[in-house]
């Protein structure tokens, strides 16, 4: 099921060795490669290239819009379609709004930063290919897209191989 | 990291000495302060005092802060704020000023409190119904309670980590978690009944029961603000180098930004169910507060003391350029000097706020005391807890994204 992309992975046992060969691999100029890891690796966001996520700006306006909302929706109902006298309160009472507009702020923002999570990482992934199971234990992988600059299989494997990687699997094997 | 052993070498912190110009700066300002403190007493009796509780609960208020800090760091167990963990203890340096600060707070108290008045007492029926709690003797039991309790903890909080820093023995890392954790309790309680004596009985027939929360949310916003100025000077004299990073800024700044949103957080939590429910005896504080001026000062307090800090700390960048950072920090420092003043003066005054040499006085007085304990305490101690366990992981801390 879903497209599958090909391409070539080198795996290492140790994560220290797989952050060194990732400062290379960009170093070689590839730009669409990842690393794939069992669990947070200290310093791969720098060897790899990865550049800060625009989530936050997303949610920072999306948290603006739910604010406006906020005010417009209970503008329009509290003081234009449905005025009622609450304890002689003025219809536009501020500080009675800022609870629902804060609300709608943290709403909007949340929503929108998982939502923004989702589109940019093509989730949910229903089938992805597995290039190994132990990559979730003990193993470090960087994996390099068919569609990345100058992709040759063959330079790429030799690449991989001179960085230390301890095993090499191209698209067929998985 | 926490495995490596203690006499692991690490880069050594700067020895901090005070410059000419800090030491004209705070002599000139004690000097100034007493001056103009003396002046202020020989005009105005009450404004002076009120002045006074107002520079007293600022930099009380900072004092604490450090010990609190330092508190939370020890019962967290926390590694990336060793290298700043000293700069925070040090602000304690001027709890014992404090202590004499609230003799002297005791000798004006009459100016301040009119439940401390019998002839008031005897007339007024709800000042008599509180009169359990607010009457003299208790007051300065209180006081002296309270001061008897944050000294001992600084003095065992700190002195533990000053131990550390001879032997590097890991048995005072222990033994301050369980003294934080006792502390941080103690804290919790006396320090709010400390802000309603202090602050919220000038005003005896009001109540509020998130007061010390308020107080608290204030004190620890302007403390992290005071030790990001502290950390950044020291940084920029080149006394931290290879000890504390842009990483530990962009953390202290995280810490400033959430505690913004706290204060703002609970001082509108207590506007808004006296200003819903509207009773009379719940909304003079806030009526007073709405004359003339003070209405814009209490708007201030939420735009400055808020939303343009709120917004100023929000990017990643703002919270790893010390300049930047400074400048908000520098803004909020100013608006909790305004918050306060906002607490205490319209009992003075509730038409129009006053501020005059009379408030720089005790002020100056008191803020020169400061920054001559902590400098002092800073000189003769090392900048950094150099054999704490954990310093490699403060070394080595790093913000990811």
């Amino acid at each position: 099921m879903g497209q599958r992309k090909g391409g070539i992975a080198g795996l290492w046992y140790d994560d220290h060795e797989c952050v060194v060969a990732a400062t290379k691999v960009r170093e070689a100029g590839f730009k669409k490669f990842d690393a794939i890891t069992p669990f947070p690796v200290h310093g791969m966001e720098e060897a790899v290239g990865i550049k800060r996520s625009p989530i936050p700006y997303i949610a920072f306006g999306a948290g603006a819009t739910g604010l406006l909302a906020g005010v417009g929706l209970q503008y329009w109902t509290s003081a234009v379609s449905f005025p009622l006298n609450v304890g002689g309160k003025p219809f536009f009472s501020g500080p009675a709004f800022i609870p629902v507009m804060f609300e709608l702020t943290i709403l909007f923002a949340a929503l929108s930063s998982v939502g923004a999570l989702f589109a940019m990482c093509r989730l949910p992934k229903i089938d992805p290919p597995v290039i190994d199971p132990d990559l979730t234990s003990h193993k470090f992988a960087l994996f390099i897209p068919e569609d990345d600059v100058g992709y040759n299989a063959d330079r790429c494997e030799q690449l991989l191989k001179s960085l230390g990687a301890k095993e090499i699997k191209r698209l067929s094997d998985y | 990291m926490a495995n490596h052993s203690a006499n692991h070498a690490a880069p050594m912190p700067g020895q901090f000495v005070p410059s000419q110009t800090l030491r004209t700066i705070y002599s000139v300002a004690i000097f100034l302060g007493l001056v103009l403190f003396g002046l202020a007493l020989f005009k105005d009796g009450d404004r002076a005092w009120y002045g006074f509780l107002t520079a007293f609960m600022y930099w009380t208020n900072l004092a604490l802060g450090g010990l609190f800090f330092a508190a939370i760091q020890h019962v967290t167990k926390a590694g990336w704020s060793v290298n700043i963990r000293r700069i925070a203890e040090s602000f304690t340096a001027f709890l014992p000023i404090a202590a004499i600060g609230a003799v002297v707070l005791l000798l004006g108290s009459k100016h301040l409190y009119i439940w401390l008045d019998s002839d008031v007492v005897a007339k007024d029926a709800i000042l008599q119904g509180k009169s359990a709690y607010l009457n003299p003797t208790f007051f300065v039991i209180r006081l002296v309670v309270f001061f008897g309790l944050w000294l001992t903890f600084s003095k065992l909080i700190v002195g533990n980590s000053l131990k550390q820093d001879q032997d590097g023995d890991t048995k005072w890392t222990l033994k301050n978690v369980g003294l934080s954790i006792a502390f941080l309790f103690t804290f919790a309680l006396s320090y709010s009944l400390f802000s309603v004596d202090t602050l919220m009985s000038l005003q005896p027939h009001w109540f509020s029961t998130i007061w010390g929360i308020y107080n608290f949310a204030g004190l620890f916003q302007s403390f992290l603000a005071m030790l990001i100025l502290f950390v950044i000077y020291s940084m920029k004299k080149g006394w931290l180098r290879g000890l504390v990073s842009e990483d530990h800024l962009h953390d202290l700044g995280k810490f400033l930004k959430g505690f913004t949103v706290f204060m703002a957080y609970i001082g509108f939590s207590q506007f808004i169910l006296i200003w819903y429910a509207n009773l009379p005896e719940e909304t003079i504080f806030y009526l007073a507060r709405s004359n003339g001026w003070w209405m814009a000062i209490s708007f201030s307090l939420l735009i400055l003391k808020f939303a343009v800090p709120f917004l100023l700390l929000l990017p990643r960048w703002a919270k790893r350029t010390p300049s930047h950072l400074a400048m908000v920090s520098v803004l909020i420092l100013i608006m909790q000097y305004v918050d306060i003043h906002w607490m205490v003066y319209p009992n003075l005054d509730p038409y129009s706020p006053h501020f005059s040499w009379q408030e720089v006085g005790p002020f100056a007085l008191l803020g020169g005391l400061f920054l001559w304990s902590v400098t002092g305490f800073l000189s003769k101690n090392k900048l950094v807890p150099v054999k704490d366990p954990r310093i490699d992981e403060s070394i080595h801390h790093h913000v990811v994204y």
